[in-house]
């Protein structure tokens, strides 16, 4: 698969070394050599810190002309000389989609989005006007024309930012790890736009953790550990790795087909979560021990004309984890504002053993771990941020809390200098501390590696442990599979299913997850049948 | 309500168009009038004109519920004004006067910023400037404006909610911890959100030195031309007054 040597190349790294000025801001890599050839289409994975990142900004000439630091070695982009000629010359030819759709759009509205890049190049008005139009056709954005881009999903951004690269129509794209923030139909959307750019000639550069959705579009993988390439493959050689082999190598998994053989194997144990789900089922009533109901729960705007969440009845396993599923936009995050008690004018009571808790006595019962964690972090420690959540400052108690979640060396730190995932920890302490029952998390491993992964669900398990009510918004089905023994989906607002992680009820979960692979197949059955249906 | 102000109001589908360097002129009059005029003379009619513009000007887009509480607010402070003053004496006639006094003189200009920011897009505004023949040096950061009003507020949304939820809105009773608590996040995610916005932008040709294409036509029209003129009136009026008080 490797037609570096045939074809012309396109991408050019040689001996590349470079350290950034702050070192915290990402991984240094070292001695990197990298032929990319013309139409190519390689993924670069390792774990987090691996300099991955750090390729794909030395590509579009993010380094050294935005992130300083001391670089040696050379890079090409066809004939530019990318570290030494300015960004903007770098602009038409290399387009770059990242990872954030909320902070990657520089002006407000849809149009003026796509056409940004164009008309900072200075294109003639009627050029900018075409290529609008076409790479609004191309993504199939016609529709979002002109809209507010606040308003927009996640999915729906990333669409437009595509769109904006696309119109630049440059010869090689670089994406950095695109899909981290995004549900699954924006994922296979993402991965159709990657194959139309392929079809088109372009050379596509993408590092991700996640890696399924490359299946099928990927000519060579680069694997890197500690800033530098360690081996190199084909997707085949990538997908025959062992599970316990790619736990090694820190990589999810390449094809979500194989989750359902894990479910199979983790059944065959019978010590393991997915046997004991079996019995787990719940009562309707809501005096029930051992069960978390949700009754009524809604929320609606506009005076009671917009419906945005109606959940009748939903009853939930106590001291379990729950998973929330469901595409983007149909009121999940709604959903964890009502249940926190954050979201004014939420309607309906939670029951647990007899109890009743309506909105404001909700506050007090449960706690949301944000996606941005960066906005529930207040204090000058760590253990400041523990001994704020208690009624009354207790710091043996404290460092208990954070000795459990390994924290307690860092009880000194400032929490904003923290690494992601200690934030996270963090954050989960001054929920204990507040003694919440119920622990809510919105899309805790976005954008983590394997290993990271991993330890969030170590800290879930935990929390089951002690008791605690978990639930976990998320569009990562192997997360899942490492910690929930409960599902409940959501779609348009309302409970479209709940079910227990048994071995039917894994199944069921995974073939939510498989949108891309569902699309394959329609059209694999579209191209059969197509020319049996079209007339001649 | 707050999410949609300050936001480019690329939704407005109908209504006058107004040219971006009308809209900054007029809001700019405004400011200066209204803020530092007097009540005698010519500003005895050109006072009320100018109080009147942004509640049409927000009607002609077709911004009823900004309109209404606009005028709601603004008849409820004169009525006040009136009626409380001559009622009302010591300290609490003093307060009287000073937040409905206040309040009737900054109200016109904070809604005809609303007007401003609510209706013109970062392409519109970018195109206006270059039309004026200002550099990129200086339009580019003022655009910047547009799409980080609504991100900051985004992100205080975000702040207050992880607030409540740890029950420290009020910051345990302490002052200074209630403003702490908001504003370290709020400038955390700021400065990262900013240096994403940077590098996007960056990458897609920000800052070359060549004549940058816009999209987005602008123009002058008869509703320009027609409220630059009553403004224009409305300025000799302030300036025959500011001649008869100064001089």
């Amino acid at each position: 698969m490797c037609t570096s040597d045939q074809h012309k190349t396109v991408v050019s790294l040689k001996d590349v070394t470079f350290a950034y000025a702050e070192s915290e801001n990402g991984a240094s890599i070292k001695n990197i050599d990298l032929d990319i050839a013309e139409g190519e289409c390689v993924l670069l994975c390792g774990m987090s810190g691996c300099g991955k990142t750090t390729v794909t900004r030395l590509i579009n000439g993010l380094i050294p002309h935005f992130y300083e630091g001391t670089l040696s070695g050379s890079v090409h982009v066809g004939d530019l000389d990318i570290p030494h000629i300015e960004l903007y010359e770098t602009a038409g030819v290399v387009g770059s989609v990242f990872q954030n759709p909320r902070s990657q759009f520089f002006t407000v509205d849809v149009t003026s989005e796509i056409a940004f890049g164009c008309e900072n190049i200075g294109l003639p008005k009627e050029t900018v006007l075409d290529r609008v139009d076409k790479a609004a056709r191309e993504l199939n954005v016609q529709k979002l024309l002109g809209r507010d881009l606040f308003e927009l999903s996640g999915g729906e951004k990333q669409k437009v930012a595509c769109a904006s690269v696309s119109a630049l129509e440059p010869k090689v794209l670089v994406l950095d790890e695109p899909s981290s923030n995004l549900d699954m139909t924006a994922i296979a959307d993402l991965s159709d736009q990657i194959a139309r750019w392929k079809s088109q000639g372009k050379t596509v550069v993408v590092d991700e953790h996640r890696l399924f959705y490359l299946k099928g579009l990927v000519d060579r993988v680069i694997y890197l550990r500690d800033g530098r390439i360690v081996d190199e493959m084909t997707w085949e050689e990538l997908e025959s790795f062992s599970d316990n082999e790619r736990a090694a190598l820190g990589l999810r998994v390449p094809d979500l087909t194989m989750l359902s053989r894990q479910i199979e194997q983790k059944y065959a144990q019978s010590g393991d979560r997915i046997h004991r789900n079996r019995n787990l089922r719940l009562d309707t009533s809501i005096s029930a021990k051992g069960q978390v109901s949700l009754l009524g729960l809604s929320f609606s705007r506009d005076g009671g004309a917009t419906k945005i969440l109606d959940l009748q009845s939903l009853t939930l396993p106590r001291g379990k984890a729950t998973a929330i599923i469901g595409p983007n936009g149909a009121g999940k995050t709604t959903f964890a504002r009502c249940l926190c008690g954050i979201q004014r004018g939420a309607r309906g009571v939670m029951w647990i053993d007899g109890t009743s808790y309506r909105r404001r006595a909700r506050l007090k019962k449960c706690f949301q771990v944000m996606q941005d964690v960066n906005h529930q972090l207040f204090t000058e420690s760590v253990e400041d941020e523990v001994l704020l959540s208690m009624d009354e400052p207790d710091e043996q108690q404290a460092d208990a809390i954070l000795d459990s979640l390994g924290l307690l060396e860092l009880k000194d730190l400032h929490p904003l200098s923290l690494s992601g995932g200690q934030k996270q920890r963090c954050a989960i302490a001054s929920a204990l501390a507040a003694r919440r029952e119920v622990i809510i998390f919105d899309e805790p491993t976005s954008g983590l590696d394997r290993a990271h992964m991993q330890r969030v669900a170590e800290n879930i398990q935990q929390l089951e442990e002690q008791g605690k009510t978990v639930l976990i918004i998320t569009h990562d089905p192997e997360f899942i599979l490492a910690c929930c023994s409960y599902v409940a989906h959501i779609e348009g607002g309302s409970l479209a299913e709940s079910y227990a992680l048994d071995h039917e009820g894994y199944r069921r979960m995974l073939a939510f997850f498989m949108v891309k692979e569902k699309r394959a197949e329609i059209n694999a059955m579209d191209q059969k049948h197509s020319p049996l249906s079209r007339p001649l | 309500m707050p999410q949609q102000i300050l936001r480019g109001a690329v939704n407005n589908k109908g209504g006058i168009t107004l040219d971006p360097r009308t809209k900054i002129f007029v809001a700019f009059i405004l400011g200066v009038v209204l803020l530092t005029g007097g009540y005698n003379g010519g500003m005895a009619w050109a006072r009320p004109t100018l109080t009147a513009i942004p509640l049409v000007l927000l009607l002609s887009v077709r911004k009823w519920g900004a309109a209404v509480g606009y005028s709601l607010a603004f008849l409820a402070s004169y009525f006040a004004m009136t009626y409380l003053m001559p009622i009302t004496s010591g300290p609490l006639n003093f307060l009287v006067m000073i937040v409905f006094g206040i309040f009737l003189q900054f109200l016109p200009c904070i809604m005809m910023f609303y007007f401003v920011f609510s209706t013109t897009t970062v392409s519109e505004f970018m195109a206006a400037m270059e039309r004026m023949h200002l550099t990129d040096k200086i339009t580019i950061p003022m655009s910047v404006m547009f799409r980080f009003f609504p991100t900051v507020n985004e992100e205080f949304g975000d702040i207050n909610d992880a607030m409540r939820m740890r029950g420290i809105s009020f910051g345990k009773g302490n002052l200074g911890a209630m403003i702490e608590y908001r504003l370290v996040p709020m400038m955390v995610c700021s400065v990262r959100i900013g240096e994403d916005l940077a590098a996007a932008a960056l990458t897609r040709g920000l800052g070359a030195p060549v004549k940058r294409t816009n999209v987005c036509s602008v123009g002058f029209h008869i509703q320009d031309l027609i409220i630059l003129a009553v403004c224009a009136a409305c300025l000799v009026a302030f300036g025959e007054w500011y001649v008869s008080v100064h001089f």
